[in-house]
């Protein structure tokens, strides 16, 4: 292989490539179910971090690939020819310049998505949560009821108040794509809006000790009706 | 030998006896304290510590050992340390794999199969505290030791007492480690996050503990070591311009050492005293933080990442152009993207932190820093990529190695942006998808870029080349059976696969058996490789001074070099890729 056919080599190996990296993430989406409104924004921005980091994989591998088949020495010869270093610079800078921009890029759709996330601190139903080693206990402030799992209305905004009796927790429920601390000595708000009725589980995700792997809970996401009726009996 | 038995019973003993006697006025807390302050020191000066506090103190050269001693003693000689450090990092490395051999028999199938969680538990953290040394020695301690001092054509390091001494501080350290799970065993994990780790009376933790800053010391005394060796100790002509990449990178590894090590030091201490003399520097309950243990930990357990994996890049880089037969593209570059590295790598920390609770204004600042670090370390991959283009390849062993060790890092690399980035990590922070990430970086980079620098330098260290079939078979092995064993785990995690559980849903059971299959693969090649590097000792071609026809100071010198490393001190007068020009 000559030197000239670097660009259409690593053109048609990198499509191969990414084309088998689409296959393999429609095929096999990495992410569970979405059934949060925060989710939309974690989804976009993990959707957009994965085309362009695909795009750069497979460019590097089929580069890599082309010089080790182009470049092969079998005769170990000492070479002859000198090697022209002048273009160095020019490559350096323009490496340098693309990573600084595409970094900045990423930045940037992150912090709007971070921005979208954090945002609006205003909520519609307060859920008290609090975690012990090793199990979770909801209290609803404004029906002043007890609940045995985080009971949810669909579309409405829920105002998760965490706090940790013991040592750190954390809260996650992977069909939200959130994720919180809840960190003894500190009370931490988070908003979340489930969109999708349905039972999800809550999982304790931060080692809080020998218990930790159990330390799951049940949310259960309903529409109005229900969830006025689940409060009418007191604590469920 | 004998002296390093005598000096292991006296230290064990008198460990146990002081033990026995304080338990009743000190408690457990305190006598394993107290117990392991006073045998450290014993154990220290008895393998050999004092001698060279004497010789030191009559101005004498220390004493060259030979024989098993060599090996098995307080040897001041560098390249006796290095192997010294290598042959430990193998020792722990197999120790530390086989934990995780058992973990994956444990997770093979759903359902709990022969482990209490308390021992899952404990185990995990051992794999993952002795892998972290392992990471931490093998290259920076192990090969940096024995080819530094020959790369900038010194006859020793800077402080060769204090060099052997950071290699015996480790012994202890494992030992502790070893004996925790006699003593109540870990629930922490390897990060030890207050207040799991200041709750709770067993003296296992404790131990823990001890051992982390009993690390941390040698590290800060390697560091110390290699800093003054690459500014003071260069041979004449070996500019700013010329050393060579691989002494780049662990002198930007021995700043980092310098700097960050003793703040993580001072935070297990404070876990230490908050268990033992009850001060309250975590107890959010009587006017501690929670918090500020994490800040202090990750502020050095970051950077701590870049300890392990810039030798690695060095060593890389060091290799490349040496089988490529072309000059290093951008050296001037890489070594200044090493710099840039450690100076970022002390402001990324609290990434680690995204869900920790902290205030919410910082998450972007460190977001953003954490991202402009891709930048420097996308100049390696430059540095590398260039040096191929238009080379000549001799696909040798350590050849094999690098380019495997550069197909993982990519992926590696590229799967710690969606972490860096704070609303994707939200979801995946703490899942196997960090732990499918960094055992990419740490394991398929700073592991694999051992292995290559390993089989760069075997025939230096011992004047014979590794079997060249066995070592790319086991290369082919390794790299198999590691992305086989931690690709699946990026979608477990996203999925909803929690770190540090020993139990997960029924759906999961196909993915995790293939894991468990796959990992049989690391541990058949690891197996290779010590049958490889020990029967290579005896049967290995033999290599002569220049097996590759390298350009660095080291290659000039007798393998393996004599005591006092040169016949003649060398003199530099090029630069230390310049073939083919």
């Amino acid at each position: 292989m000559k030197n000239k056919s670097v660009i259409p080599f690593v053109a048609a190996t990198a499509s191969l490539i990414s084309g088998g990296l689409y296959w393999l993430f429609t095929r096999y989406p990495m992410m569970p179910e979405a059934a949060s409104a925060q989710a939309a924004h974690v989804d976009l921005a993990w959707n957009g971090l994965l085309i362009v980091e695909c795009l750069i994989y497979a460019v590097i591998v089929a580069f890599i690939l082309y010089c080790v088949l182009a470049f092969r020495d079998y005769t170990r010869a000492e070479q002859g020819d000198k090697f022209d270093a002048s273009r160095g610079h020019l490559v350096e800078a323009a490496w340098l310049l693309g990573s600084v921009a595409l970094t900045l890029a990423l930045a940037a759709l992150g912090s709007q998505e971070l921005r979208a996330l954090i945002g609006n601190p205003e909520a519609d139903i307060d859920v008290e949560v609090r975690a012990q080693q090793y199990s979770w206990e909801f209290y609803y402030p404004k029906q002043k009821a007890f609940g045995a799992k985080l009971f949810m209305e669909k579309g409405k905004r829920h105002r998760l108040i965490l706090t940790s009796q013991d040592v750190v927790h954390a809260f996650w429920v992977p069909e939200f794509r959130i994720k919180q601390d809840v960190v003894p000595g500190k009370v931490i708000s988070m908003i979340v809006t489930p969109t999708k009725v349905g039972e999800y589980t809550l999982l304790c995700n931060q080692l809080c000790g020998r218990g930790h792997t159990e330390m799951q809970g049940i949310v259960e996401v309903v529409e109005h009706e229900a969830f006025e009726e689940n409060f009418k009996a007191g604590d469920f | 030998m004998t002296k390093l038995i005598k000096a292991l019973a006296a230290g064990i003993g008198s460990f146990a006896v002081l033990y026995k006697l304080l338990l009743g006025g000190l408690g457990e807390q305190g006598a394993s304290v107290v117990a392991y302050l006073a045998a450290l020191p014993a154990f220290l000066l008895l393998v050999g510590g004092w001698d060279a506090l004497r010789s030191y103190a009559a101005g004498h050269e220390p004493e060259e050992l030979h024989g098993a001693a060599r090996y098995f003693g307080y040897n001041v000689d560098h390249k006796a340390v290095g192997v010294q450090y290598i042959a430990a990092a193998l020792l722990v490395f197999v120790v530390s794999g086989t934990w995780a051999l058992v973990m994956r028999l444990e997770l093979s199938h759903h359902g709990i199969q022969f482990l209490t969680p308390e021992l899952y538990t404990t185990m995990m953290t051992l794999h993952g505290i002795g892998m972290v040394v392992v990471a931490l020695i093998a290259t920076a301690g192990g090969i940096g030791n024995f080819i530094v001092p020959l790369q900038v054509g010194a006859r020793d390091m800077a402080f060769p007492r204090l060099n052997a001494l950071s290699f015996w501080l480790l012994p202890p350290a494992v030992l502790l480690l070893l004996a925790t799970p006699l003593m109540g065993g870990l629930d922490f994990g390897w990060t030890a996050y207050a207040s799991l780790s200041t709750q709770g009376s067993t003296p296992g933790k404790q131990l823990f503990l001890l051992a982390f800053v009993t690390v941390g010391f040698s590290s800060i005394f390697s560091g110390v070591n290699f800093v003054a060796t690459t500014l003071a100790m260069r041979a004449k002509g070996l500019t700013w311009g010329r050393i060579p990449v691989f002494t780049w990178s662990i002198l930007a590894t021995a700043i980092i050492q310098l700097l960050g090590t003793s703040v993580v030091a001072a935070s297990l201490i404070m876990v230490l005293f908050d268990r033992m003399l009850h001060t309250t520097f975590f107890d959010p309950n009587l006017g501690g933080t929670v918090l500020l243990y994490q800040h202090l930990f990750w502020f050095y357990s970051h950077p701590a990442v870049y300890i392990m994996i810039l030798p690695a890049f060095g060593a890389i880089l060091e290799i490349l152009p040496v089988f490529c037969r072309k000059p290093l593209f951008g050296y001037r570059l890489s070594a200044g993207a090493f710099i840039a590295i450690v100076v970022l790598s002390f402001v990324v920390w609290a990434h680690h932190m995204f869900t920790s609770g902290m205030w919410a204004v910082l998450k972007l600042p460190f977001m953003v820093n954490t991202e402009l670090i891709s930048i420097p370390t996308g100049v390696v991959f430059l540095a590398a990529l260039g040096t191929l283009w238009r080379s000549k390849i001799r696909m040798d062993a350590p050849m094999v190695w690098a380019l495997a060790m550069i197909l993982n890092f990519l992926i590696g690399g590229l799967t710690g942006i969606p972490l860096a980035d704070a609303p994707t990590d939200l979801h995946m922070h703490d899942t196997w998808f960090v732990v499918a990430h960094f055992h990419f970086t740490i394991m398929g980079g700073a592991v694999f870029g051992f292995f290559a620098a390993f089989t760069y330098w075997y025939p230096k260290i011992t004047g014979r080349k590794l079997n060249e079939a066995l070592s790319k078979t086991q290369a082919f092995l390794m790299f198999t059976g590691f992305n086989g064993t931690f690709i699946p785990m990026f979608w477990l995690g996203t999925l909803g696969m929690r770190r540090h559980v020993v139990d997960f849903p029924e759906w999961m059971d196909p993915v995790q058996l293939f894991i468990s299959c796959a990992a049989v693969l690391i541990a058949s090649s690891a197996a290779l490789f010590l049958y490889n590097v020990l029967s290579s000792l005896k049967k290995g071609e033999e290599a002569g001074r220049n097996p590759w026809e390298a350009l660095t100071l080291e290659w000039t010198a007798p393998s393996p070099p004599p005591h006092g490393n040169f016949e003649r001190a060398p003199v530099v007068t090029a630069g230390p890729y310049e073939f083919g020009v």
